[in-house]
């Protein structure tokens, strides 16, 4: 039995207030020094010690493995906040046993608006790695998760070899999630697949106390993996759940470095990196006609796309993308491209009540999901503004 | 999404284990009412009386009073009769209180003090200053516990130019009172600094909205923006006048119309008239429960802009009116209203982006219109009622005495 650990290094650009009156102002959109603050707060808390901790397991347990997603508006701010964070990552690769996972460069929904928009968001990802990190992706990952057979296919036509997929119930139909499948609509692709109740075990419960399992030890943990029958565990969750979600105080990072000892110990028990994985035949295929991702009890987008303001913003941003792309204006367009990040819609998902508002609630950059709806709408009212001024069109009002 | 009250600050929903009779100072009562207070008083006293208790009502005025089964109103020179005192009293409308208008209630409060027929009462329930000096006294001579809601005080009214004899009433009555109800988190606090209140003994009941009927949207050719409240200083109107003057440029359609009387009705004109939105703006004086909500159910956005509000009545009318509503940071309205725009209430400029986005977004405007009408009515008078016996219970508790 091998675990995939794979962890997903992310920070968005978040907006600042942009005002209704601030239309037409030429002020930017992007607080850039909160959004460094931020960053240099998570550098300092979870990065940088989770990053060490990583790297003495690789050097002391030369059978630990681990794989990494590494956005492009993370690297951007990475390079301004905290360089070193990006040195520890490249520390980390040229170890030989992390590999690096291919995305959307924006953390986007890309894949939800007409072509070229996500093979180009893509390809600039793949285009960073290379500059930043070295070496070429071969699984793909897509934005919170989200997999489809149309998205296998697009990974096939891409040359991926693998994609990662929640380890869903519903469109498992009975088989485990503990081994390779293959997409029904794209044969190459091979599909690792999120064990959830063992990733939220440490994602999401590791500090709770109202957990029956509370306090989570490396020794306890391991047993389970190694009681988990199948070929393949895979562990995927934010990076930031080391020493951000669950804070330092709760054990989290020495809960992390004594995990490959507590591995070892478990005859049968071992890792393998995502680029390993994909290796070996698939055990069947798996269809998914719908678009399914790792987030909140229903696994659909409904946290991006759920209500009507997440609906109504994100019609707009496709319909402004239009103009922007006629613009040929390289600064617009990812002014725009960064518009299309997902968590400028994760911010305005209502629900009022459920386990998972919660989670959103600890994720917004907003007082309320009105709040980042109408900033939101007043920053890409601006942008369709300057891509007409572009383009030479009257503005009406 | 609703923040947590702090703890100290929340109140427990319970029954009595019998009925409870309670002595209520208070001042106004319906049909009569110039403010919240009378309007209060009525809510919570017909929902106490429908959990079983009974209420003796002691107020300045004569009546007419709008009966409810199980209040008895009481009133000085109730058995004589003589004529009844002016309403409204000239304080409310001419600013500053005059002698005439503090000898008038100080006899309210000598008549509270030595009041004698009552019969065996649980507790003395007064409301803000007006006659906490004879509740005091009362509650002292029948040794029985007194509560005191708060639901704005001098400074607030003032804006910070208190008058020293309103604050001693004010403070008596907190002094005197086992319990005291504050109606928002942020005036607790205030309580708590400014009158120096023993944090455990205050507690917060938020005010409550009836549902009315709602009603049909009317959809006029020119898009409105409403203020309904009193035309004091604490209200910030200045901000939403200036707020206008910002928009009217780009939205020469849109009338704000501002609903309500006070002292500053002048000064607020003269300021439209500056800001050269004279064409804009419309002052219609005081309304009727009735007009009001004709109003709200032909506005686009409601502005509730008050430098100091201790509550904030009218913005939750306008919620469970199913109006999108933008309201000052520091009210204690925004304390329960997480579907409601907050601003800062010096900021006329995000008060104009904030009707500006109303406005011009359709599904913002709708989803807020159904967010704050659920936030407004998903608790009612009901429940404020089931506080309030649990701060009775409380009260009576911390006086050694059984029930």
């Amino acid at each position: 039995m091998k675990i995939v650990l794979y962890l997903h290094m992310h920070q968005p650009w978040r907006l600042a207030r942009f005002r209704y009156l601030d239309l037409g102002s030429g002020r930017s959109y992007f607080d850039v020094d909160r959004n460094l603050g931020i960053f240099r707060g998570i550098a300092e808390r979870c990065y940088r010690p989770t990053l060490d901790r990583l790297l003495r397991a690789l050097e002391t347990h030369p059978d630990f493995r681990l794989s990494l997603s590494v956005t492009g508006t993370f690297v951007e701010q990475a390079k301004v906040a905290a360089p070193d964070v990006l040195d520890r990552i490249r520390a980390l690769v040229r170890t030989g046993r992390v590999a690096l996972l291919a995305e959307t460069y924006y953390h986007s929904l890309a894949f939800l608006v007409p072509p070229p928009e996500l093979a180009e968001e893509v390809a600039l990802h793949r285009a960073m790695l290379r500059s930043e990190f070295g070496g070429e992706p071969k699984v793909l990952r897509m934005t919170e998760l989200a997999y489809s057979d149309d998205l296998a296919r697009f990974a096939e036509a891409e040359r991926f070899h693998g994609m990662l997929a929640e380890g869903w119930e519903r469109m498992l139909r009975g088989n485990p999630p503990t081994y390779r499948y293959c997409a029904v609509s794209a044969p190459t692709v091979m599909l690792l697949l999120r064990h959830y109740p063992l990733s939220d075990d440490v994602g999401f419960r590791f500090s709770s106390r109202e957990w029956s399992e509370f306090p989570l030890t490396s020794e306890k943990y391991a047993r389970w993996l190694a009681s988990t029958p199948g070929e393949l565990i895979g562990l995927f969750m934010d990076f930031e759940t080391f020493g951000e979600h669950h804070s330092a105080a709760t054990g989290i990072l020495e809960f992390l470095s004594a995990l490959p000892d507590a591995v070892a110990k478990e005859p049968g028990l071992g890792w393998a990196t995502v680029d390993e994985a994909i290796v070996g035949p698939p055990r069947d295929t798996l269809s998914v006609p719908y678009t399914m991702s790792w987030a909140d009890q229903n696994r659909d987008l409904g946290a991006w796309l759920g209500n009507d303001l997440q609906r109504s913003a994100f019609e707009a941003v496709k319909k402004v993308g239009v103009v922007v792309r006629q613009s040929r204006d390289p600064t617009i367009l990812t002014d725009w491209r960064k518009l299309l990040t997902s968590d400028h819609f994760y911010y305005m998902y209502v629900s009022g009540h459920g386990a998972d508002q919660g989670v959103h609630d600890y994720f917004s950059s907003y007082d309320s999901p009105y709040d980042a709806y109408a900033n939101y709408m007043n920053a890409l009212s601006d942008l369709r503004r300057r891509a007409l001024e572009r383009l030479g069109v009257p503005i009406l009002k | 999404m609703q923040r947590p009250a702090r703890i100290g600050a929340t109140v427990r929903r319970v029954a009595a284990p019998r009925p409870l009779r309670i002595v209520m100072v208070g001042w106004e009562w319906p049909p009569n009412h110039t403010g919240g207070l009378g309007v209060h008083s009525f809510e919570i006293g017909r929902e106490l009386t429908r959990l079983g208790h009974r209420i003796e009502f002691l107020t300045p005025f004569q009546g007419p009073f709008t009966p409810v089964p199980g209040v008895t109103f009481r009133f000085p020179g109730e058995a004589r009769a003589t004529s009844p005192p002016e309403f409204p009293p000239a304080y409310w409308t001419g600013g500053t209180p005059d002698s005439p208008f503090v000898d008038s209630i100080d006899g309210y409060n000598a008549w509270i003090g030595q009041l004698t027929d009552l019969g065996p009462v649980d507790v003395i329930h007064v409301h803000d200053w007006f006659g906490t000096v004879g509740a005091a006294a009362l509650a002292r001579r029948l040794g029985v516990p007194l509560v005191m809601t708060v639901h704005s005080t001098e400074y607030d009214r003032s804006l910070g130019h208190p008058w020293d004899h309103i604050v001693g009433r004010e403070q008596v009555g907190i002094d005197a009172a086992v319990r005291v109800i504050a109606v928002s988190r942020h005036l607790r606090q205030q309580l708590i600094d400014r009158y120096h209140a023993d944090p455990d003994k205050v507690r917060v009941i938020y005010n409550a909205v009836r549902p009315s009927q709602r009603l049909e949207r009317i959809d006029p050719k020119k898009r409105v923006v409403l203020y309904v409240g009193r035309l004091a200083a604490m209200k910030g109107v200045d901000t939403f006048l200036r707020a206008a003057a910002r928009l009217v440029p780009t939205f020469p359609d849109v009338l704000f119309v501002i609903a309500g009387e006070g002292p500053e009705y002048s000064r607020l004109l003269h300021l439209a008239a500056s800001l050269d939105i004279g064409d804009h703006v419309m002052f219609l004086g005081h309304v009727t429960d009735e007009e009001r909500e004709l109003l709200l159910a032909g506005s686009s956005v409601f502005v509730l802009p008050s430098v100091v509000e201790p509550f904030g009545i009218a913005a939750l009318e306008a919620m469970a009116a199913g109006v999108p509503t933008i309201v000052s940071k520091t009210s204690g309205v925004a304390e329960i209203s997480s579907g409601a725009f907050q601003v800062d209430f010096w900021d006329a400029e995000e008060f104009a982006s904030r009707i500006a986005e109303l406005l011009e977004y359709p599904t913002l405007r709708a989803a807020m219109g159904e967010q704050g009408r659920w936030e407004a009515l998903r608790e009612g008078w009901p429940e404020r009622a089931r506080e309030t016996v649990g701060v009775y219970l409380e009260a009576i508790a911390s006086r050694g005495r059984a029930i």
